[in-house]
Parts: C-alpha cells; sequence; structure tokens
C-alpha cells in the first residue's frame, strides 16, 4: 500500500503548479497596488475598499449570487423529481436515461449556448429570462445525475420497513427516501451553485452584454483594463464568498446525518 | 512495461518522421524555425501564410485575439511574439512603453506601395515602428427598410438615441468605441481627458441604456445585423463592407458633420522578438500586391496597399459600389485613437457603471 502513495506526487506537483501558486499569485496582487511592475510592491486594502465602497460592484455580486441561488433552486426542483422517477425505473430503462440526460453534454457547452441564442432571437423575451433558461438547460443534468446516483443506492428495504412499522408512502418518502439524498442533493449543489456563481460566458452571449455578472468583472478588470489588482481583489472576494457557501452547505449536509 | 517502452519510442519516432516532412524548415538566411505572429481573429487572407512559409523555408505559428487589451496583457505576460498586428493608440502605448522595436527598413522594401492616407499618422510620426494592414473609420450599419435614412444622415451619432428605434440597436461593447460615440455626438474630442467631459459622456451613455434598451456586442452584431436580428449598430467599416455585401437592405453612414474614429492597424515588432530579421520580411511580403489582395478580398478591409485599395473599390472590383469598403476620406472632425493613460481607468470604471445603469 506504501508504494502506491507515491502516485499521488504527480498530481500533488499538478496541484501546487495549477492550483496553490496561481492562487498565492491571486492574493499578492489582490492586496498590491501599481500595475504590472512588480518592481515597487506596495502592500494595501485599497483594492478591497473600492469594491465595498461602491453600490455597483455591491450590485454586481449580488446578482451573481441571486442568479446562481435561483439556478440551483430550479435544478432542485426540476432534477429531483425526474431522478425520483428515473430511480424507480426498471434497471435497463434507467440506463437508457442516463444516457439521454448525458447525451447533450457530449456536445461542447459554448455551442450549445449558441444554439439557445439562435433559438431565443426573436422570442422577445427579458435577456434575464434568457440567461435563467441558459443557465438552468446546462446546469440541470450535474443535478439530476447526482440526486440519481444517490437514490438508486438506497436500500429499498428501509422503504417497506417504514411501510411496516404504519408509514404512508408520503411519511415514508419525507422520514426515508428525502433525507438519505440529502448527500446527492448537496453534491448537486456544489456542482451547479458554483459554477454558476462564476459563469460569466453565458450571461455575456444570451443577456446581449448588458447582463454584467462578478464573472464578466474579473474578466473585463483583467484583460481590458489591465488592471490585475483590482480583478484579483474582485475574484478573491469571489472565492471567500463560495467558501463561506460551502461550509454552510457541508455544514447542513452533517448536521442531517447526525441525527 | 517494456511494450509500453516500445510503444512510447515507436510514437516518439513517428512524430520525428512527420517533422521530417518539412525537412527544410528553418533554411533561410535567418536561421528560424518558427516566427510566431499575433493577429485579429478573421483577419488575413486564405493563403498568406502557407504562401510565406514556402517562400521563406519557416514555420508560421499564427495566433489570435479579440481586444487590442487582450493581446497586451499576452505580450505583457511574457509571451515571444515577433509580428503583433495592433490598432493605432495601442501602438501608441506600446512605443511609450518601450515595448517595439524599430522596423528595418532595408528589409521593408514594399513601403512606396503604401496608401498614403494611412502613413505617418500621430500615434508613430514618422512610422518608425508600424507598417499599415488595415484602415477604416466607424460608423452606423442600419437596415434600409426599416431606418429612414435621412434620420441617420440627419442626426448622426444621435439617431442611436432616437426612440423610433428604440430596442432596435447595438451598441460596440468596448468602452473606448462606446465612449468615441458620445463624445463625438457632444461635439468633444473622442481623446479627450477632461473628466468633466468625460462624465457629461457617460451621462449621455447611461441616458442611452435607459431609453434605447441596447444590447452590447462586438462580432456578434454582425450576424445579426445580417440575420435582421436588429436594425442599427455601429460598426467598424470593414464588417460593415461584409454586412453590406450579404444583406442588400443595409447601408452604411460615417458621420461627416460630428466626425467618427479614423483607425488604422498595423504592423509591428516587439522587442523581445526572437527572429527580428524574419519578422521584417514577413511585413514586407504583407505588402506586396497578392498578400494585399487575398487579405482585403477575404476580409473586408480597406488595404493599405494603394493599388489593392484602389482595384477593389473601382469598376469591376469586387466591392465597387459597397459604400463601406471605401472609408470616407479623414475630415477635419475625424480623429486617431491617441492613448489616454490618464483616463483609461475612468473610462474603464464608468462603462460597467453604465451598462448596469
Amino acid at each position: 500500500m506504501k508504494s502506491f502513495r507515491r502516485l499521488v506526487y504527480p498530481y500533488l506537483v499538478w496541484a501546487i503548479i495549477f492550483i496553490v501558486l496561481p492562487m498565492l499569485m491571486i492574493v499578492f496582487y489582490a492586496f498590491t497596488a501599481e500595475g504590472n511592475s512588480v518592481m515597487t510592491i506596495n502592500f494595501t486594502l485599497e483594492n478591497f475598499w473600492r469594491f465595498f465602497s461602491d453600490s455597483i460592484f455591491i450590485n454586481v455580486l449580488l446578482r451573481s449570487l441571486k442568479l446562481a441561488l435561483i439556478t440551483t433552486l430550479i435544478c432542485i426542483l426540476i432534477g429531483y423529481p425526474s431522478a425520483y422517477f428515473m430511480a424507480k425505473l426498471k434497471s435497463n430503462s434507467q440506463g437508457v436515461m442516463v444516457l439521454l440526460i448525458t447525451l447533450p453534454m457530449w456536445i461542447n457547452m459554448l455551442v450549445r449556448t449558441y444554439a439557445w441564442r439562435g433559438l431565443l432571437l426573436e422570442s422577445g423575451l427579458d435577456p434575464e429570462i434568457k440567461v435563467y433558461i441558459g443557465m438552468i438547460y446546462n446546469f440541470l443534468p450535474f443535478m439530476i445525475l447526482q440526486i440519481y446516483t444517490s437514490l438508486s443506492k438506497l436500500d429499498q428495504s428501509l422503504i417497506v420497513a417504514a411501510h411496516d412499522l404504519g408509514c404512508d408512502n408520503k411519511k415514508a418518502f419525507l422520514k426515508v427516501t428525502l433525507p438519505l439524498s440529502i448527500p446527492g442533493i448537496i453534491s448537486g449543489i456544489t456542482l451547479v451553485f458554483l459554477p454558476a456563481v462564476s459563469s460569466f460566458f453565458i450571461p455575456k452571449l444570451l443577456g446581449g452584454g448588458s447582463y454584467v455578472l462578478v464573472g464578466n468583472l474579473v474578466e473585463n478588470y483583467f484583460v481590458t483594463t489591465g488592471d490585475w489588482n483590482f480583478g484579483s481583489a474582485i475574484s478573491l472576494i469571489m472565492t471567500i464568498v463560495i467558501l463561506i457557501s460551502m461550509y454552510f452547505t457541508r455544514k447542513f449536509d452533517y448536521s442531517k446525518e447526525d441525527r | 512495461m517494456k511494450n509500453l517502452l516500445k510503444a512510447l519510442v515507436l510514437v516518439l519516432l513517428l512524430t520525428l518522421v512527420g517533422c521530417g516532412d518539412s525537412a527544410n524548415v528553418g533554411d533561410n538566411e535567418y536561421g528560424c524555425e518558427v516566427l510566431n505572429v499575433y493577429n485579429w481573429g478573421e483577419y488575413i487572407g486564405e493563403d498568406v501564410i502557407a504562401n510565406f512559409e514556402d517562400e521563406f523555408n519557416v514555420s508560421v505559428n499564427y495566433s489570435l485575439f479579440d481586444s487590442n487589451e487582450a493581446m497586451y496583457t499576452k505580450v505583457l505576460g511574457g509571451t515571444h511574439y515577433d509580428v503583433l498586428i495592433p490598432s493605432d493608440y495601442m501602438i501608441e502605448r506600446m512605443i511609450d512603453e518601450d515595448l517595439l522595436q524599430p522596423l528595418d527598413k532595408s528589409i521593408i522594401t514594399n513601403m512606396d506601395l503604401l496608401y498614403e492616407g494611412t502613413l505617418n499618422k500621430p500615434y508613430d510620426m514618422d512610422n518608425t515602428y508600424s507598417i499599415p494592414y488595415f484602415w477604416g473609420n466607424v460608423g452606423i450599419v442600419y437596415d434600409k427598410t426599416i431606418v429612414d435614412p435621412s434620420d441617420v444622415e440627419n442626426e448622426e451619432w444621435e439617431v442611436l438615441k432616437n426612440e423610433k428605434y428604440a430596442g432596435q440597436i447595438y451598441m460596440y461593447d468596448s468602452e473606448r468605441d462606446s465612449f468615441m460615440v458620445a463624445l463625438k455626438a457632444l461635439g468633444y474630442s473622442m481623446n479627450t481627458t477632461n473628466e468633466d467631459e468625460i462624465q457629461e459622456a457617460y451621462e449621455w451613455l447611461v441616458d442611452l441604456q435607459k431609453t434605447m434598451a441596447p444590447a452590447y456586442a462586438t462580432d456578434e452584431a454582425i450576424d445579426g445585423l445580417i440575420y435582421g436580428e436588429k436594425a442599427m449598430g455601429v460598426m467598424y467599416s470593414g464588417d460593415a463592407a461584409y454586412i453590406l455585401s450579404e444583406n442588400e437592405n443595409m447601408a452604411f453612414y460615417a458621420p461627416e458633420k460630428m466626425g467618427t474614429n479614423y483607425w488604422n492597424d498595423a504592423m509591428v515588432i516587439p522587442k523581445d522578438a526572437e527572429c527580428p530579421g524574419l519578422a521584417n520580411e514577413f511585413i514586407n511580403y504583407i505588402l506586396t500586391y497578392e498578400a494585399s489582395y487575398d487579405n482585403t478580398a477575404t476580409v473586408g478591409y480597406a488595404s493599405a496597399n494603394a493599388e489593392v485599395f484602389e482595384d477593389m473599390a473601382n469598376e469591376g472590383g469586387m466591392y465597387e459600389g459597397n459604400p463601406a469598403f471605401k472609408p470616407r476620406p479623414q475630415n477635419e472632425k475625424d480623429e486617431v485613437f491617441a492613448n489616454i493613460e490618464e483616463v483609461r481607468e475612468l473610462i474603464s470604471e464608468l462603462w460597467i457603471k453604465v451598462k448596469n445603469s
């Protein structure tokens, strides 16, 4: 077993080069001022002050969180029943259903979003609605598959036992099935909420350019303005917001398990 | 394990043999195997690169950018390129920041083929660092069947705020271009550093955002206008020429009384180029009739090669009678973008606010 431990080194090296170092650089940039010349290092909190003192930036952050939150909620609302009925099917049909759900993912997300752009072109819908349609469409499969996995592993004898002990269908679902599928929902939330909160391409393409989210802000400050310090500060704020929300979802997960 | 090794060796050998196809790559007087060229997307003729590769026995590594700022960030990030093709104000900025090297005019012998109107512009007064590639201006593309041409010609940039056409317009999704429109509409210089004027332009744009609900787009607007998604849009002349050739209902107008952006994209060589000699050869090659013709025919922008430009615009030429291909000569109200360092951040921040208002 010990010799296998060495197999983890390639990943460790990969993680250090591509995750830890860039993250450190972002932290470094976020707390410094003065462009790209690393010659003069000025540590400052100015970048954060600039973000939180301007209602525009706060609004963009809130809008991103709202978009991600609503997307995740709708994905759960549509995804849970779908996953539930999938899990009830015969195992052959289940395979077909999983295939059908994953099928669109064989096509690049960009291409599918462009297709939506064409479909919604003459719909006259509000840009915001278009963005929601695109987001939910893109992230729904992740939610369904996560919940489906946890539901299909569910031990059916537990439900039989619940019935034996006098639960009707509704009660058996609420007392047994739902609590046991919480881990699936949680990992579904992780897979939907995180990319949704930082997504910038779908809103850009479907929202007609006027729907600015945190992702667009970061892109704008890095690429167009060239203000890497402020761009880094925004990404760091974003990261912290994500960490906090992850902390609370995890906590919710554990507290369920404790019972 | 041994089999795996064998397989690896085999793959390596195959790769080497693959390279052997072009055995004489690097067999040019500069001894360079690769020339790194960094250009705008959809901005070159179909055979230009291949022909250059054959003539100079070099392999061209051709990459694309979609904005001057993205290009600048990449170059500053330490990626080495031999030839870049940025716009006027970015060239000025790169000269100011000492990122470019003077061109070797003993290699670039085709300079006399250039259209005079593209030379000696304020961003590089005597073309020490840059040789023009494409040029043109910015105007309004509109659908004649929906938008009254006299509205466009009378109101010029203000037509973008004519509420008859609310919900029907594309604004250019770039801070510099949008502020150009607003500043010109207000009668100011598009290179102003006066913060009051910029503030006024900002309010002009906010007003437009609120009353007209424009879509902000760059290249997406090209298809959008061809397929009639919207009726009007701010457009670069070359893209406009393409739109006009695809949809006959479309017309182009570059505001005359208010003036517009008269732009140049030009070829430059960064200081840290790995093969400056061949880079100069590349620039010289682009100036030839053959390469310039291929570029313009494919892309639709006005060539800096005088003969190609005339041939295309005149009788029997590919873009005969296409008003967007032949940019109106620069008038006194037109300007070339300058690098306005002191208000760059201000404009950038105001632009985000415009889109969020």
